[in-house]
């Protein structure tokens, strides 16, 4: 029964004996179009690691930031998750899913034509997005910061793709759907209505847009979408790679498919409502944040599903895992998957999310992810898919083999050193004196884990170092053989009415109808999405007003725009969680109304510096000046890259009107014809500024970006001074 | 052997009954032993008297258990005279052991019939209590060797059983977590899909529960924090939290000589201490006003013009609550009140020091008058100087 070296094509003949009658169609593989897409694959993959790389190094060594706007961190970093998410494991999941849903629906794809205008659509929005990334055009939102012009590129390439992949699976010849193809449905329909949603913006000009949701409820719809682009773009597409490559590499049968019915079910269902786990202890209102929290804990199982399913597949196989490399690039990635989807919910509770959130550690956690997770899966299923076409043998499996050794200890190295400084400086944060004072200046807090940023950055380069040692192996495997662009297959036709013998599991009825398959699909991930976002619209109650809150000035909207453009957001939140250390540290707790007319919001996950959102008012003009010109003058040992530029570079007052105007369709309540008199209000406020830098000696246009950008910086956080003292308590 | 199972019966009991016994006293002592009872090291040193006691008693039961399969095993297998001598000795040891610990029962006895004539805890009953615990933990360890020892001897045979039974214990048991079933047994769905086939197992149990746990978890949580509020929000967290601290911080202040403010504050004139203020200084102050003090973004420290008066008193004051409008932040939650002082002193050790690039003077000219020379009030060598 389970002789696994039968040739199994034939047993289903046997059984059917009524198919052997239909006739056999001789068809081609197209793998020209995969070749391509492994090529992109490996090339974005060494770009992303070297941004990432780079950006490592810039934070204990500021001098990398060379002074010069493109290569600050502020855009080298969102350059580096970009490229690594979308461009990286983006034409992996491409790769591979072009590779796979051939031969699991035993047809070629359905259009070559748009295969190929799909291949050249993703790279050119790859590098249209670094170009504009680096030139500073972003929407300021992690992980959908590319502006609305390349925001539109990616639907409508997106929709191509799904055109043709649904048509490649309504063309099929195989009459069932195998669970890899339910995976590649539900990313393609969710991954959709993600960046749809949350790409909702206003543009204001040709590559700037103001986001159309405001503070709260813009950060809510924000994490709906950047966890479940951790979700659906980094988990449900590799999950169903994994489901063809692991038993393809292995040569075993899938473990336990009703393991597979349940936890895509429930994995898909549940994962969607977790977002707000993201947004603890911020100014989300708290059932939103509860809702985060359980479904983060219930979507332990459904993702150790998946884990379980690949790993028990290999029992009885686990001989060949210690000999083939690439089932030890698959096993280490599920286990990766494994240890960071338990890691995830435990840092969904609120105690360890105190902790955690805002340090290291949630770095750590992603790349346990990104690197172990996505890197080691991409890198298998590359292994196994190069030889098979270009009909050869793989170059070297001892070099394969030291890869897998670079790569394992570049993740260790990486990832250890960062838990434990992320640990330490949460921990530092919150340290008291016995006299009731902060122990640590957050400075102090910095320039101790700076030792483990720099393992982190060897361990990175360690990681790096095991890619260039694939892309020689995979050159050298390529020169060794020749591709075949065009695979021949056989098959049966697939007969209109699909014959159905004996009884049959419930789950088949959906598995032959791809249409249903999406449409249950996207029911099952609207639900969460529509339930949590739709209320926090709709219910006043959820975001109270505060009356002293006021839309910003002018200049204050053209140095927000800074900020954004800068990237702070990467290193410096802005929301103070109702924490004693942090309002201490920082000031009273943020509240939701303070953020009504933040379009886009700039809550940030990270701080490498310290937060902001009290920042109004705390220090002078000429500090802020000496500061962004060279940190280390007002705060020596600081790790923040010099803006020399600001000083030089104007701000661009022409589009002032517009930008009052966009905000005001966007609901802020300038008065009418306010867009006419802005720039008159903007000079006054920007002469003031100059005058008081003037005092301290300090010289600037009243146009220049640093006095926009200290402008918004006074202005951060200080309206709710103005309340008096009971409204604020009474905004719980 | 009617004779050894005797032994062992007996052995057994006698290690239940004093189990029982030497818990029953404790329970019975309690509350005679009033007022050492309240005393948080006799309750913890009893209470590990009783753990104690139970680990030997469990200790025990193992022991006299193991022996008797090894008798078992020597008398029908080997017919070893040896052996048996061996094993017999081992129950000697077992009850030799019961037996200190009949003693042991009776040291409790004795230290809390003593320990009531005594009304605190006297250095007597602390060391008899100690000398238990301490002959307890030796008593373990003998079990524990012998233990040992048995389990060597059985290790040879559980080797044969084993290759016997050919998969080891924590296999099967994984395989049970997971409701593996033997290839022959498991179905195949009979799906192929490219060559891969689909096998049929079961859900793995462990799996599943831990799913339904999860679920019901996320039921009493959503109860709990969302409809009848028994747990706190994150803003009631909040005001807990300050609450707590509040009294921790009252309660230290209570004791310690860090009292200063700006009224009682004076100028601290050792060199430790102007040591401490000029690190602090290099730190906080020097981004602003320069780490010779001689004033960058702030004013210049080192003239005798000052914004805000430049008595120590002053200082200490804006040094503490800042002066927002102008850009000084208050530095209150970032240096105790003894820290600011000696701050606040080394601004003032360093009046006068003209540094280079020195910032022109601001504010106007001050003057230590007899209000603020706190200085001279209060250190009368000073005074002697000054005079």
């Amino acid at each position: 029964m389970l002789d696994l070296s039968a040739p199994t094509g034939i047993e289903v003949r046997v059984r059917t004996p009524e198919r052997t009658q239909i006739e056999v169609e001789r068809f081609f593989y197209d793998n020209n179009i995969v070749k391509l897409f492994v090529y992109a694959t490996l090339f974005w993959g060494v770009i992303g690691m070297l941004a990432g790389l780079l950006a490592s190094i810039q934070l204990f060594y500021p001098l990398a930031n060379f002074d010069f706007a493109p290569t600050t961190f502020g855009r080298v970093r969102p350059v580096h998750t970009n490229a690594v998410i979308f461009a990286f494991v983006g034409n992996g999941i491409f790769m591979g899913v072009y590779y796979s849903l051939q031969r699991l629906c035993k047809a070629r794809m359905f259009s070559d034509k748009l295969s190929k205008i799909h291949f050249w659509g993703w790279q050119a929005i790859i590098v249209a997005g670094a170009i504009t990334l680096l030139l500073g055009y972003t929407s300021g939102k992690e992980y959908a910061e590319l502006e609305w012009p390349i925001d539109i590129a990616i639907t409508v390439v997106w929709v191509l793709f799904g055109i043709n992949m649904l048509g490649t699976i309504i063309k099929r010849r195989e009459s069932h759907l195998y669970v890899a193809i339910w995976f590649y449905i539900a990313t393609w329909v969710t991954v959709a209505m993600l960046h749809i949603v949350n790409s909702f913006e206003i543009p204001v000009t040709m590559f700037k847009s103001y986001s159309w949701y405001a503070g709260v409820q813009d950060a809510l719809v924000q994490w709906w979408y950047g966890h479940n682009a951790v979700a659906f773009f980094l988990t449900t597409p590799y999950l169903g790679l994994m489901y063809y490559f692991l038993p393809k590499a292995a040569n075993r049968p899938v473990f336990s498919y009703r393991l597979s019915i349940i936890h895509f079910w429930a994995l898909i269902f549940i994962y969607i409502w977790a977002g707000p786990h993201h947004l603890l202890y911020t100014a989300l209102p708290d059932w939103a944040q509860s809702l985060g929290v359980v479904f983060s804990i219930m979507l332990i199982a459904p993702s150790w599903g998946g884990m379980l399913n690949g790993l028990f597949t290999l029992r009885g196989a686990w001989d060949k895992v210690r000999e083939d490399p690439i089932l030890k690039f698959l096993v280490v990635a599920v286990t990766c998957y494994g240890m960071a989807t338990f890691e995830g919910p435990m840092l969904s509770l609120k105690n360890v999310n105190a902790v955690a959130h805002y340090t290291d550690w949630i770095v750590a956690h992603v790349h346990v992810g990104a690197l172990g997770w996505n890197g080691f899966l991409t890198f298998g299923v590359i292994y196994w898919i190069i030889p098979k076409i270009f009909k050869t043998k793989l170059y070297s499996t001892k070099l394969a083999n030291t890869h897998f050794w670079i790569g394992t200890i570049g993740i260790v190295l990486y990832a250890v050193p960062l838990y434990w400084a992320g640990f330490t400086q949460s921990m530092m944060w919150k340290t008291f004196t016995e006299e009731g004072q902060l122990k640590f200046q957050f400075l102090e807090t910095v320039t101790n884990i700076l030792p483990m940023y720099m393992t982190r950055s060897l361990g990175g380069a360690l990681y790096l170092s095991g890619v260039f040692v694939m892309v020689y192996n995979i050159v050298k495997t390529v020169k060794g053989g020749s591709l075949v662009p065009n695979e021949a297959a056989e098959a049966p036709a697939l007969p209109k009415q699909i014959e159905t013998h004996g009884k049959q599991h419930w789950h088949r009825w959906i598995e032959r109808r791809p249409v249903q398959m999406l449409v249950f699909s996207l029911i099952a991930v609207g639900i969460g999405g529509v339930l949590e976002i739709v209320p926090t619209f709709l219910i006043k109650s959820n975001i109270p007003t505060i009356t002293s809150v006021k839309p910003y000035t002018p200049l204050e909207l053209h140095g927000r725009d800074i900020y954004v453009r800068e990237g702070c957001y990467t290193c410096h939140s802005q929301m103070i969680r109702p924490f004693r250390d942090e309002v201490a540290r920082y000031g009273e707790y943020s509240k939701a109304g303070e953020f009504i007319y933040d379009h886009p919001f700039q809550w940030g996950s990270k701080r490498t510096g310290p937060d902001l959102a009290r920042i109004g008012g705390k220090y002078p003009d000429s500090w802020h000046y000496n500061h962004m010109m060279d940190p280390r003058s007002m705060s020596p040992g600081s790790i923040m890259p010099n803006y020399p530029w600001l000083m030089d570079d104007k701000v661009d007052t022409t589009i002032t009107g517009a930008k009052i105007r966009a905000m005001q369709t966007l609901g802020v309540p300038y008065p009418d014809g306010y867009d006419k008199q802005a720039n008159t209000d903007l000079l006054q406020q920007a002469n003031k500024i100059k005058a008081s830098l003037k005092k301290d000696k300090l010289e600037a246009s009243n146009t220049s970006e640093i006095i926009a950008l200290i402008a918004y910086m006074q202005r951060v956080g200080t309206d709710i001074k103005a309340e008096p003292k009971q409204a604020v308590a009474a905004l719980k | 052997m009617r004779l050894r199972k005797t032994f062992e019966w007996k052995g057994m009991g006698l290690t239940t009954a004093i189990a029982l016994l030497a818990s029953a006293n404790v329970f019975a002592a309690g509350p005679k032993l009033a007022s050492e009872a309240s005393n948080p090291l006799a309750i913890m040193l009893l209470i590990v008297i009783v753990a104690l006691a139970l680990v030997i008693a469990l200790l025990g039961y193992v022991l006299l258990g193991a022996a008797e399969i090894n008798l078992q095993r020597a008398k029908d297998k080997l017919y070893n005279a040896s052996k048996v001598a061996q094993a017999t000795l081992v129950i000697t040891f077992c009850l030799f052991s019961s037996a200190v610990f009949a003693a042991d029962g009776a040291d409790a006895i004795a230290t809390e019939v003593v320990s009531t004539t005594i009304n605190l805890l006297s250095k007597f009953s602390y060391y008899t209590l100690l000398s238990v615990v301490g002959l307890e933990v030796l008593l373990i360890l003998v079990m524990l060797w012998q233990v040992k020892a048995l389990l060597a001897k059985e290790k040879l045979v559980v080797a044969i059983v084993a290759q016997e039974a050919k998969q080891p214990i924590w296999q099967k048991w994984w395989e049970k977590m997971n409701s593996f079933k033997p290839a022959h047994v498991v179905g195949d769905t009979g799906h192929n899909y490219d060559g891969i086939r689909e096998l049929d197992n079961k859900l793995p149990p462990w799996w599943l529960y831990g799913f339904y746990a999860c679920i019901v978890f996320a039921v009493v949580y959503m109860y709990r924090f969302e409809v009848v509020h028994s747990a706190p929000s994150t803003r009631q967290e909040y005001v807990i939290a300050m609450e707590q601290a509040e009294v921790e911080k009252e309660e230290y202040l209570k004791h310690a000589a860090n009292k200063v403010d700006e009224n009682s504050v004076t100028l601290l004139t050792e060199a430790s201490a102007l040591g401490e203020g000029k690190k602090l200084f290099g730190t906080a102050c020097a981004p602003c006003h320069g780490p010779d003090g001689q004033g960058v973004v702030g004013p210049n420290l080192t003239d005798d013009f000052w914004l805000h008066k430049g008595g120590v008193k002053d200082i200490f004051k804006s040094i503490k609550y800042g002066v927002p409008e102008k850009g000084m932040k208050s530095w209150k939650d970032d240096f105790s009140p003894v820290q600011i002082a000696q701050i606040a002193s080394y601004i003032k050790s360093i009046s006068g020091t003209k540094p280079a690039n020195a910032k022109e003077p601001q504010g106007d000219l001050f003057k230590e008058d007899a209000s603020t020379a706190t200085v001279d009030s209060t250190k009368p060598d000073n005074k002697l100087a000054a005079n």
